[in-house]
């Protein structure tokens, strides 16, 4: 091929709404046009370009770095003439760079840095011209097509204006490294740009540099680049006008195209490869380093950690009083501690271990997760509480010396104040510019791309509204599980050519990023200045800054990341630490919870609404067969309930094995020890490695390798060479052919999805933390647990139901007596109960809210309506006429019920001046007339769960049940009396739907009623037939066979019918898994 | 009375409720859509929403709002543009038929709904006691095309909420227990704010019974004067100074011809007398006529219609006649003329206050006759001032009305040298001869023509999304005609080239 181009000026759909590919789709249209590099130069920033490198390496095309920088110092870019309508907003000119070097790099990032962080908040920004000057070395400037300098120049100062720009750009970045841009799309006043930009080229003696301006990869993409144009200046296709695209021109061409359309410029295609061959600059050559971790004179750091890990094992084991484990555990951390000073990272757990110190100190609840807890020299930083020495972990899963890359370690933090404090504190030890969030990219899916694109094709907010809330969100999804399907039954129909093109682009949108977001926890932490590495801009939440890329750009590009999780169990642990001492008169100490068979029993019985892990509907449905009675049940509990060990087939000869129904075997015999456990069953990844080790004499590191190779679904090669050498060391140890394949069988499905068993024994000892906190101290948990919404599987109104009929008493919200979160009351009789915050009052400030109670505090109980509202003046008509709604003002004197009080608010939120007040007496009210009728159940109901979401009164259930009963319709406790086999009828609210990935389209649905929770299966063709009672009732009747295996029930549904009523369609708003946020209380009993 | 006593001022009203009126205006005249399911919308193109519909329709799950591209997806369903026309003469007659009951018709009408109340105290003798005269109503209704429901109380406001509540088409009736009859209605008669609304629904009021029975000076508490009005209003009790419906002022003459008159001079002899008439009794009001229209019956009995409106209203009867007599002779009537009718439309006498600064303007009369000169050459749809249109289609471009612009504009543009170009409109066909996908020559008036430099092609493309999706490419060319004689010319052009249908037109012609 003699022609050759290689394009220098394109942008992906990480240029947020301004390109319409991914850069990976812009190497296959690269690779496709046989282009041996291309340059990638995203808006304001480099996001696209770790993905934009990684898939180029793949490919073998050279992917250079750079970025279209916002330069407020050259002033607007081109808009057109004034005379012509047009909708184009003020826009600085951008400047195309390109990096040279890693200097250049590093300039890059810093600039970008300098002018994003220069705003208080999120925002593009712009560079200045001392910006520019001080970060120029080791870039390539070019002159941009419609968008740079340049252009803008020329049709507001003409030639004269466009040549000054040029001298301009020489000054600062050099004579070298200025090129001449010049970009052809057919468009006729292009041209006239292209001819003067010639001239002062060839005046100045500079080059002149052929590109397309790329914004997507195929011309046909064109469609979307004008569908996110529109979407950028929220506005529909048939008012963008002039915003949108003259042509389809923008895309990536050929040389052949190129050679052709820039046949009279001489040079300027060759000039590409030129510039190409200067670019030297590559991600793979970050310069990234870890920071190492400050240690006093005279000390390495590996010394440090030697000496603080010693402290640690002794402080551990020591109180264990087992002399034979405390000298395993000091030969496991030597083993780790070796390995640790061989791979240079002695300084990252020091970090890790600061962190968790800095928690410690400021009362902080901390744990790791993960692998990391296979290791005996975390657990002595305290970095992790599982003992990996006692529990027989695997190191080698953690850390092996030739996996070259970094550790990871998860810390689970309880989530928002606290885990901001950590993180700031990360912040404030590494500076603004050494510490950043990793990204968290925004894509379009299903949902956000039918919406958006709907509107910008014009649709209005009510169909597009009926079509998201039908646009599947399974985490399973069937045949007609399409987007065309959704749109059917959204009611579109498909042959309208709109409709089609609606559907068609929705398509064509899936997955290119929205926007960047922050991630929830990982922190990126770097030696100098991370701004050197990335750059980094301010997140939308205050004090925060993240870096342009997400945790697997980091990961792909060697950066190192913490991530601080929140967990909000852990905040609950955390409030439970301090409630139960303060109402139950008794200290509990987390690490030392005892093994305690109430507890077991709970979990045995599936009790488990609001426990950690334990509560899902799959884990409710496999506790009684797995009958944990221990704590390592509780490991493989945690363990066995997820797509890997069900896809893999492990969980039902486990759960069978467990309950005795089929024996205990052994791949082979040598393979007891590793498998002993799990009943013979391998579930965790740890006991892969082990078998690796102990039938094929494979090292630790091997065998993690081989788990690794197994993992990645590309690496065949790598597995068919280790595959060999397991055959061969399998053989060696006398294993016959038939084990060696079913051995092989087991490594090969399992390790696709294994769970870590740290990890597990991380998780298993918060899930055990919450069974037993719940069962012994329901009132402080329950409290805890509301307190920290929105968390979990559930919705509070499902934990307040669950927690009542568990026998705790729950108070309404009172504004004589409730704080702003929900409390723990004493009872006459010695019971504590719960009272209800005025958190739970949905669209109550907290400002005023806070003032109440401060009020009340001061100066005691209100007296009345008016009383309340001249003393918290805070509170608006609209909180009073909430609070009057739910009932919290009942307490008041002359109140008698809500409607009372609706009444007296309405007076009181309208108060005479000052002066009458006071004095008028023919102001006054007869304070008799109160005239409105009390609230009815109904009534009351719907007000329950408008303002509260929730009621701490009787279940909807209960008010139906009557009737229900005279239809033999079973309530949930009823149903466990019923035979398996039995035909049944039962009803109740929605509180989950599920469609596992494992369970090949079949839906599960939990309901709840006044007595307790029912499951019912949903088979993939009753759901084709009843769609939209499964997707939308909140309130269902069904009927079907009853199954009961071993205690468990479902019902499998054969008919399903909503039950309609106006307070039910109130509760549980949004009943799928998950939770809504701030849904509180209302009250019953007292209207 | 019959056992209808009115009330003690001795007040009966009937209440005549139309609703949907859009739709009802619209299937009135065609009777033949009844049974199908319609909608009406207004609005401009592409942003219309549905503003009325009929039964079937609502049971089809059709909503006031939605839009054009919604209703889309809805199969079935007659989509006719909302026209007001249809209601206004849907609406008088309407009115008509209330007020061939009573001299005395109130109009209370809606955008949505056609609602008056006639006052009927009285007229027992004539049209029998209340309810035969509710039935004749409503059945007079009926042979019009609408169908209607009616109401009779002793209160104004009473009648109002009766017949807007009710759902049988003529409200149950108790004269003089209008509080009873009221009581069972629910709010949304009485055209609530949504604020005081959703009070009230927190308060459990939902019916007018519930509203008439709260306390008075209490009410006025909470909800000040609007809450004593609901109150009033919810137990039938609030005054109402009748305001009775006149017919409008209506200046129209009509003359019948002796013998039909081709000749426009004659004719505009007898326009000239009618138009003093009008004139005569428009200043007589303190108003000028703002429109004319001339009605011709012509011989064969067709009418030929033409309506003339200056931009201001004026009473100069020279300039009417100067004006009309453009307007006929731009548009003259096919056959004799038999008979005319003129009818003018009053206005506001026109006064203008000039600036002394101010540009120097053409006399808007004078503008108005030169425009109309303008408008009997040209077409009435080819005169305005052009402005361009947002979108890169080219040579787009719509007509708006002539304005007096309220500022100076305030950018000059410094213009250096540009080429000249003659602009063809309408395009004219070309036929073009290719040559590596450029063209080589082309016929263009009869002559052919050789290309000797060829500058493009420049691509716009556009309303991908819509059926009407348009793609052209341009050329600049420098062609050079051999002609038979030996004679050599040059010509500077542009060709457009349609892409969807291929064919080539010459758009432009340079200096």
């Amino acid at each position: 091929m003699t022609e050759r181009y290689i394009e220098l000026h394109s942008t992906s759909a990480f240029s947020f709404l301004e390109g319409a590919s991914q850069p990976e789709g812009l190497i296959e249209r690269a690779v496709e046009l046989e282009m041996p590099a291309m340059a990638l130069l995203d808006r304001n920033g480099v996001y696209g370009s770790a993905r934009f490198h990684t898939s180029a390496k793949r490919n073998g095309v050279h992917a250079h770095v750079g970025a279209e920088i916002a330069a407020s110092c050259f002033g607007n870019r081109l808009m057109p003439p004034a005379w012509l309508p047009h909708q184009h907003p003020l826009e600085p000119a951008r400047l195309p760079l390109l990096c040279e070097s890693r200097v250049g790099y590093q300039n890059l990032c810093q600039l970008i840095t300098r002018f994003k962080m220069r705003e208080k908040v999120k925002c593009e920004g712009a560079a200045t011209f001392d910006d520019l000057q001080k970060y120029s070395a080791g870039l390539v400037c070019l002159t941009g097509g419609d968008e740079g300098p340049l252009s803008a120049a020329l049709v507001s100062g003409g030639e004269e204006a466009g040549r000054e720009v040029v001298e301009r750009l020489v000054r600062i970045y050099g004579r070298d490294s200025v090129y001449v841009e010049v970009q052809r799309h057919r468009e006729r006043e292009e041209e006239w740009s292209n001819q003067a930009a010639i001239r002062i080229a060839q005046s100045l003696k500079l080059p002149v540099l052929a590109t397309n301006g790329v914004r997507c990869a195929t011309a046909y993409d064109r469609e979307v680049l004008d569908v996110f144009t529109a979407i950028r200046h929220h506005i529909d296709l048939d008012h963008a006008g002039r915003l949108l695209a003259l042509n389809n021109r923008r895309h990536l061409r050929s040389a052949r195209e190129m050679m052709a359309l820039f046949r009279d410029v001489p040079g300027a295609v060759e000039q590409t490869l030129e510039l190409s061959a200067r670019l030297r600059f590559q991600l793979d050559d970050l310069g990234y380093e870890f920071p190492r971790y400050p240690v006093p004179d005279g000390e390495a750091m590996d010394s440090f950690l030697r000496k603080r890990v010693a402290e640690g094992v002794m402080r551990r084991y020591g109180p264990k009083n087992d002399p034979a484990l405390l000298q395993r555990a000091k030969k496991q951390v030597d083993h780790e501690l070796d390995l640790i000073a061989r791979l240079g990272f002695a300084g990252y757990f020091l970090i890790v271990w600061d962190i968790v110190c800095f928690c410690k100190k400021n009362d902080i609840l901390i744990q790791g997760r993960g692998s990391a807890a296979n290791s005996a020299v975390c657990y002595a930083l305290e970095i992790t509480a599982i003992d990996p020495v006692g529990m027989e972990l695997l190191f080698e899963r953690f850390l092996s010396e030739s996996r070259g890359e970094w550790p990871d370690i998860d810390l689970d933090l309880p989530s928002e104040d606290k885990r901001e404090q950590a993180i700031q504190y990360v912040y404030q030890r590494y500076g603004e510019l050494g510490a950043a969030m990793t990204a968290n990219v925004i894509s379009y899916r299903g949902k956000s791309a039918a919406r958006e694109v709907g509107k910008a094709l014009g649709f209005d907010q009510k169909s597009l509204g009926r079509l998201s809330s039908l646009v599947s969100q399974w985490e399973w999804r069937g045949k007609t599980d399409t987007m065309a399907h959704s749109f059917q039954n959204a009611g579109f129909d498909l042959k309208h050519p709109r409709i089609a093109k609606y559907l068609e682009l929705c398509m064509r949108v899936q997955d290119l990023p929205r926007h960047l977001g922050q991630h929830s926890g990982g922190m990126v932490i770097c030696q100098g200045q991370l701004d050197c590495v990335v750059p980094l801009e301010r997140a939308s939440m205050p004090g925060r800054t993240v870096v342009q890329w997400d945790k697997e750009d980091c990961a792909d590009l060697g950066i190192i990341k913490v991530d601080l999780l929140g967990l909000g169990m852990m905040a609950v642990l955390k409030d439970c630490l301090e409630l139960i001492p303060r109402h139950y008169g008794e200290s509990i100490d987390l690490a030392q919870l005892p093994e305690d068979e109430e507890v077991y029993k709970a979990l045995q019985l599936a009790d488990t609404v609001g426990m950690f892990q334990v509560e899902s509907r799959a884990q409710m449905a496999s506790l009684p067969r797995n009958h944990p009675t221990r704590f390592y049940d509780l490991v493989v509990q945690v363990a066995i309930i997820r797509p890997g060990p069900i896809v893999g087939k492990m969980m039902h000869p486990y759960m069978r094995r467990r309950q005795k129904k089929e024996p205990v075997t052994y791949p082979h015999p040598s393979l007891e020890p590793v498998l002993k456990r799990t009943l013979g069953v391998p579930l965790f990844q740890e006991q892969l490695l082990r078998i690796a080790m102990t039938v094929a004499n494979f090292s630790g590191a091997e065998a993690e390798e081989l788990r690794r190779a197994v993992g990645m679904r590309r690496s065949w090669e790598r597995m068919k060479n280790l595959e060999g050498k397991l055959r061969t060391g399998m053989t060696a140890n006398g294993i016959d052919l038939a084990t060696q394949e079913n051995i092989i069988q087991n490594i090969s499905s399992f390790a696709l999805y294994g769970f870590p068993e740290s990890h597990a024994a991380s998780f298993a000892l918060i899930a055990y933390a919450s069974a037993y906190l719940k069962v012994k101290y329901l009132a402080a948990f329950t409290c805890a647990i509301l307190n920290n919404q929105p968390m979990g599987f559930y919705m509070p109104a499902v934990l307040v139901k669950d927690a009542q009929r568990h026998g705790l008493r729950v108070r309404p919200i009172d504004i004589q007596v409730s704080d702003w979160a929900c409390t723990i009351e004493h009872e006459a009789d010695g019971s504590l109960s719960l009272r209800m915050g005025l958190g739970y009052a949905k669209g109550l400030r907290r400002q005023p809210a806070e003032a109440v109670v401060a009020d009340r505090w001061q100066d005691g109980p209100f007296r009345s309506a008016e009383d309340l509202a001249l003393r918290v003046p805070l509170l608006n008509r609209k909180e009073l006429t909430l609070l009057a709604r739910i009932g919290a003002l009942n307490n008041l004197d002359g109140i008698a019920h809500r409607r009372d009080a609706l009444w007296q608010v309405e007076r009181a939120g309208k108060l005479e001046g000052p002066l009458l007040r006071q004095s008028c007496d023919w102001l006054q009210e007869d304070s008799d007339a109160l005239p409105l009728a009390q609230m009815n159940t109904e009534e009351r109901l719907i007000a329950d769960y408008a303002g509260t979401g929730l009621t701490v009164g009787k279940h909807p259930m209960h008010y139906r049940r009557q009737g229900l009963q005279s239809r033999n319709v079973l309530s949930a406790v009823e149903l466990h009396r019923c035979r398996d086999g039995q035909y049944v009828k039962t009803a109740g609210c929605v509180i989950a739907r599920q469609r596992p990935g494992t369970a090949k389209g079949f839906i599960f649905i939990s309901m709840e009623d006044e007595t307790g929770i029912a499951n019912v299966i949903v088979t993939p063709d009753l759901y084709e037939r009843e769609r939209l009672t499964v997707v939308r009732s909140k309130f269902l009747s069904v009927e079907g066979i009853l199954q009961n295996q071993d205690g468990v029930i479902h019902i499998k549904a054969t008919r399903l019918t909503a039950l309609e009523s106006d307070a039910m369609e109130m509760y549980a708003c949004n009943p799928t898994v998950g939770n809504v946020r701030n849904t509180g209380p209302g009250m019953l009993n007292s209207a | 009375m019959s056992g209808y006593p009115i009330d003690d001022a001795g007040d009966l009203y009937a209440c005549l409720y139309a609703k949907e009126f859009p739709a009802q205006s619209a299937l009135r005249l065609r009777p033949e859509l009844r049974e199908r399911a319609v909608i009406i919308l207004e609005g401009d193109p592409p942003l219309e929403t549905a503003c009325s519909f009929n039964a079937k329709a609502r049971h089809l799950g059709v909503a006031r709002g939605m839009t054009r591209v919604e209703l889309d997806t809805f199969s079935s369903l007659i989509v006719l543009p909302r026209s007001r026309m249809e209601e206004l003469s849907a609406h008088a007659a309407m009115l008509e038929c209330a007020c061939g009951f009573s001299p005395r018709v109130e109009d209370c009408s809606n955008g949505d709904a056609f609602l008056c109340v006639i006052d009927i105290a009285g007229t027992e003798k004539l049209f029998g006691p209340p309810p035969v005269l509710v039935r004749e109503l409503l059945h007079r209704a009926q042979i019009l095309g609408v169908s209607a429901s009616a109401a009779i109380a002793g209160n104004f406001h009473a009648a109002i909420c009766l017949a807007r509540g009710s759902t049988a088409r003529i409200a149950p009736m108790a004269p003089g227990k209008e509080d009873e009859a009221l009581a069972p209605l629910p709010l949304k008669v009485l055209d609530i704010s949504s604020e005081h609304t959703e009070t009230f629904a927190l308060w459990g009021i939902r019916t007018l019974g519930a509203l008439a029975a709260l306390p008075e000076k209490e009410l006025i508490g909470r909800l000040g004067q609007e809450g004593r009005r609901l109150r009033q209003l919810a137990r039938g009790e609030l005054p109402h100074h009748f305001v009775p419906y006149e017919a409008a002022f209506a200046l129209e003459e009509r003359m019948e011809l002796d013998s039909p008159v081709e000749q426009l001079e004659s004719l505009l002899f007898v326009l000239g007398v009618m138009l003093e008439q009008l004139i005569l009794r428009a200043a007589a009001r303190v108003l000028a006529l703002a429109s004319v229209t001339t009605a011709l019956t012509l011989e064969g009995g067709s009418v030929h219609l033409r309506t003339v409106r200056p931009a201001l209203p004026t009473n100069e009867r020279q300039l009417w006649i100067k004006l009309l007599h453009l307007d006929l002779e731009a548009h003259p009537p096919q056959a004799a003329v038999v008979a005319l009718t003129l009818t003018a439309e009053p206005g506001n006498t026109s006064k203008v206050q000039l600036g002394l600064f101010s540009p120097q303007l053409p006399e808007p009369m004078r503008l108005d006759v030169t425009l109309a000169r303008i408008r009997a050459i040209v077409g009435d749809e080819y005169v305005g001032s052009p402005v361009l249109r947002d979108t890169r289609k080219p040579d787009s471009f719509k007509l708006e009305p002539f304005q007096v612009p309220s500022t100076r504009s305030s950018t000059l543009r410094t213009v250096g040298p540009l080429a000249a170009m003659r602009q063809l409109r309408p395009p004219e066909r070309v036929s073009v001869a290719l040559r590596y996908r450029q063209p080589a020559s082309f016929v263009f008036r009869d002559c052919r023509y050789e290309v000797e430099h060829a500058y493009g092609p420049w691509l716009a493309e556009g309303d991908w999304w819509q059926r009407e999706s348009w793609a052209v490419e341009q050329w600049d060319l420098i062609a050079r005609s051999g002609a038979p004689s030996g004679d050599c010319t040059m010509l500077c052009c542009c060709l457009v080239r349609d892409l969807k249908d291929a064919s080539w037109k010459m758009v432009m012609l340079y200096d």
